[in-house]
């Protein structure tokens, strides 16, 4: 396997150094890209020096990006939180998810980036807005993983907890839940990246601070160098984002022979 | 144990408790004055301006008309995501030297969100139709290209093996080996672009068109007109819905053609 | 105590003309301490006969009893060991087997006490903090064993419990239920399709028709058992070689065979 896995590595590294020559060829070396249209890597970086020290959009990388962490993971918490329990009780029972399906039919075609005009309507260019639509958008993945990890499970481990005399609560924590922690996984991937989406969508609809807002003042500034960090920025916290929730899921599904391929 | 099946009576019976529930909350909330009509109109004053919408311009055209300009760059934008992605997928599940070259850059570019493309979008192909093309590329590209290519990669080695001591060379080995192989893969995969495709048009055109639905919910939040808000998002939702059905609807029927199902 | 009755049992999958006849008829007396094994073609409906005792089904007509009382629902005096072992794999070897103690609500000394005997007693103490994807097959079902055994259970239902297992580890595990089963004789209702493993288990073969599934014949085999002094072998294979065995067997064999008819043998 050694070989196989370092060829891949010098063909990434080499592709990787490639496409920065190219960069560094097509902008500073012959002028082919103008600066109008992507930034060279001396003015990312001076876009980089200026964002961190003078800071740009009202403030420094560093804060604008903390800003939307902070946004996101709250609105991720709250979809969560509220999300898996109603997915699990949906799957728990028939009734529940009877009462819940029509609704729930009629309201999941919208796509998330469609609450944003009516949320910034509700509460303004403020944090609220960015959490009450990134609850909208994360909601629904954890809703229907979380429903359909419950309906999955395995019947005879249902039937041997019943043959056992689980009570109602303890079947819920000990056996339901994980059960359908797998599922619930996926749905949480899911919607945290769902949250990224939405929050950079909605910053850059309307908002006073956070990456989406570098993006649109860079955009308005027809300032490319900012774009790039602006987007670096919001891939780096996506990737940071994922890898955490990605050992959370290591550590809480030790047990599951799938997860540890 | 989850609860036994409920009969077809009781199911219909939550469910327009359900959607009752629903109506009734929300025209509560706005008829009584908690939330103030002009935040939330009540679910007849959004039907009304709906259908008034299907004539009346707003934002410079008719709800139909605004549709229609959506749903063009829509197409244009999925169709380029699924020409460029599904033949790249399945050369990358071929040869493995442009897999092991375009996974690495693919990987780096993933965890950027499509609707981040808006600014550069904007900059090289403008707020017209372009821009908007590319943040729908950027949003129904990736599973074109991650199912062609997988569909392509996991093939049956056998059928490789059996191909290649019939001789067979590397185009038609793509061709008539590969791509049918991936087939089903490719259509599962189309269907998700679909959807990510509508959502990031959605979002493109809140921050940069001229024309759309997007761009009209847009205009009416700036004039605080609520009900054309929430009729976008109806229409909207329905037109998620259809590509969605008319896409099952066809993937359903190459199945069956290829008598995967009964 | 822990004796079951059928008593005129029927059982109708679905409804109306969609309906399906599983069970027509079943009659069967399991008294205190006895091992029955019910042998039949597949889909004759053993398993669902196990499912009525358990509670996880009810009869259509006639009724099931256990010491004499309708069952209603599952529970931890009716010990079911499944097939495919359905342990849960987020547990521990001990948690798997300590969760039906918790839920009589023991204290916490004599539950372990009891978690440690039910571990010695299906050699699983190297295995403790295991889970069960880390364990063969022959260990998940000591497992489950081990889980229903420790509720001293009165009556014990298992399900072709070593039908999923390699021939040799279901040899070991046929000589330590049988080592089980003298040595602390509880009410067994153990389904098979395997003729030998019933023989050399029960007390009493039942062996049924195919669907609608009745039961077609009752073996004594303990009293042969006790006459030919089949305990003194230690080793299924000297039991197997036995006239008096290899006559039941046989029976058995033939009786079987007439139900599936030689067109879908
Ligand atoms: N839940 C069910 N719904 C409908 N039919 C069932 C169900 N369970 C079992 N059956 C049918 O009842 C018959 C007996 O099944 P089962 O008891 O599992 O047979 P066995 O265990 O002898 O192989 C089979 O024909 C099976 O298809
Ligand atoms: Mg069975």
């Amino acid at each position: 396997m050694a070989p196989v896995a370092s060829r891949k590595t010098l063909i990434g590294g080499m592709t990787v150094i490639g496409l920065v020559m190219l960069w560094f060829g097509l902008t500073t070396l012959t002028g082919l890209v103008t600066s109008a249209r992507f930034p060279s890597p001396a003015e990312f970086w001076l876009s980089l020096k200026q964002i961190n020290g003078r800071g740009y959009a009202g403030s420094t990388l560093v804060s604008h990006a903390f800003h939307s962490l902070k946004l996101v993971l709250m609105g991720f918490a709250v979809a969560v939180l509220t999300g898996v329990p109603l997915g699990l009780w949906m799957g728990w029972s028939r009734r529940v998810e009877a009462f819940v399906n029509p609704v729930f039919l009629i309201i999941r075609p919208i796509p998330p980036l469609a609450w944003i005009p009516l949320a910034i309507l509700w509460l303004g260019l403020g944090d609220a807005a960015k959490i009450l639509v990134i609850w909208f958008s994360a909601f629904v993945p954890s809703v229907i993983n979380a429903f359909t990890g419950v309906r999955n499970i395995d019947k005879p481990i249902l039937e041997a907890a019943r043959m056992l005399g689980t009570p109602r609560w303890r079947m819920v924590r000990e056996v339901i839940l994980p059960a359908s922690l797998p599922m619930i996984f996926t749905g949480l991937r899911l919607s945290l990246q769902a949250s990224w989406t939405t929050l950079v969508a909605a910053e850059l609809v309307g908002a006073l601070v956070g990456v989406g807002f570098v993006l649109n003042m860079a955009q308005q500034d027809i300032y490319p160098g900012m774009i790039l960090v602006g987007m670096v920025t919001v891939g780096i916290l996506g990737w940071v984002t994922t890898l955490l929730l990605a050992r959370v899921e290591r550590r809480a599904l030790a047990w599951n022979v799938a997860a540890r391929d | 144990m989850t609860s036994p099946s409920l009969g077809f009576r009781e199911t219909m019976l939550l469910g327009l408790a359900g959607l009752a529930s629903f109506i009734g909350l929300w025209s509560f909330l706005s008829v009584s004055g908690i939330v103030p009509a002009q935040f939330l109109p009540g679910p007849l004053d959004v039907a009304s301006r709906f259908f008034d919408l299907l004539t009346a311009p707003f934002a410079g055209a008719t709800l139909p008309a605004h549709l229609a300009s959506s749903f063009q760059r829509y197409a244009y934008g999925v169709l380029l995501a699924a020409a460029i992605g599904v033949p790249l997928g399945l050369l990358m599940g071929f040869f493995r030297l442009l897999d092991d070259i375009v996974t690495p850059l693919f990987d780096g570019l993933r965890f950027i969100a499509p609707i981040a493309w808006v600014p550069f979008a904007a900059l090289w192909f403008g707020t017209g139709i372009g821009g908007p093309i590319m943040i729908i590329f950027a949003g129904a590209f990736p599973p074109c290209l991650i199912n062609a290519y997988r569909g392509a990669r996991f093939v049956e080695p056998r059928l490789i093996e059996a191909a290649r001591m019939l001789g067979t060379p590397s185009t038609r080995m793509i061709l008539e080996v590969l791509l049918p192989a991936a087939v089903p893969s490719i259509i599962a995969g189309l269907r998700v672009s679909a959807g990510l495709g509508w959502q990031s048009l959605v979002g493109a055109e809140l921050i940069v068109a001229a024309a759309g639905v997007g761009f009209m919910m847009v205009q009416a939040q700036g004039s605080v007109q609520t009900p054309t808000v929430m009729a976008g998002m109806i229409a909207i939702g329905l037109v998620g819905m259809l590509i969605d059905v008319l896409l099952r609807q066809g993937e359903g029927w190459l199945r069956r053609r290829r008598g995967l199902e009964s | 105590m822990g004796s079951i009755s059928f008593r005129n049992v029927d059982k109708v999958f679905g409804q109306g003309t969609g309906g399906v006849k599983a069970l027509d008829d079943i009659n069967l007396d399991i008294a205190d301490k006895e091992f029955v094994a019910i042998v039949g073609p597949s889909g004759c409906g053993k398993t669902t006969c196990l499912r009525m005792v358990a509670g996880f089904e009810a009869a259509s007509a006639g009724s099931v009893l256990v010491n004499g009382r309708p069952v209603t629902a599952p529970g931890p005096d009716r010990a079911v060991v499944f097939q495919q072992f359905a342990l849960f794999p987020w547990k521990t070897v001990r948690e798997n087997i300590e969760l039906g103690l918790r839920n009589k609500n023991l204290p916490v000394g004599e539950r372990n006490d009891l978690v440690a005997s039910a571990l010695k007693l299906m050699n699983l103490e190297t295995h403790v903090e295991a889970f069960p994807h880390q364990l063969s097959g022959g260990m998940q079902q000591r497992v489950a064993i081990a889980r229903a055994y420790v509720l001293d259970p009165e009556v014990l239902l298992m399900d072709e419990p070593f039908g999923a297992l390699d021939a040799q580890t279901r040899v070991v595990m046929q000589e330590e239920l049988v080592r089980l089963a003298r040595h602390n004789p509880r009410t067994v209702l153990f389904i098979t399709h395997a003729v030998e493993e019933a023989v050399y288990l029960a007390d009493r073969v039942a062996i049924m028709t195919r669907r609608p599934g009745r039961i077609k014949e009752v073996l004594d085999i303990k009293a042969v058992r006790e006459r030919e002094n089949w305990d003194s072998h230690a080793r299924i294979e000297d039991v197997m070689d036995l006239e008096s065995f290899v006559h039941l067997r046989t029976h058995i064999w033939k009786s079987l065979r007439e139900e599936k008819g030689f067109k879908d043998v």
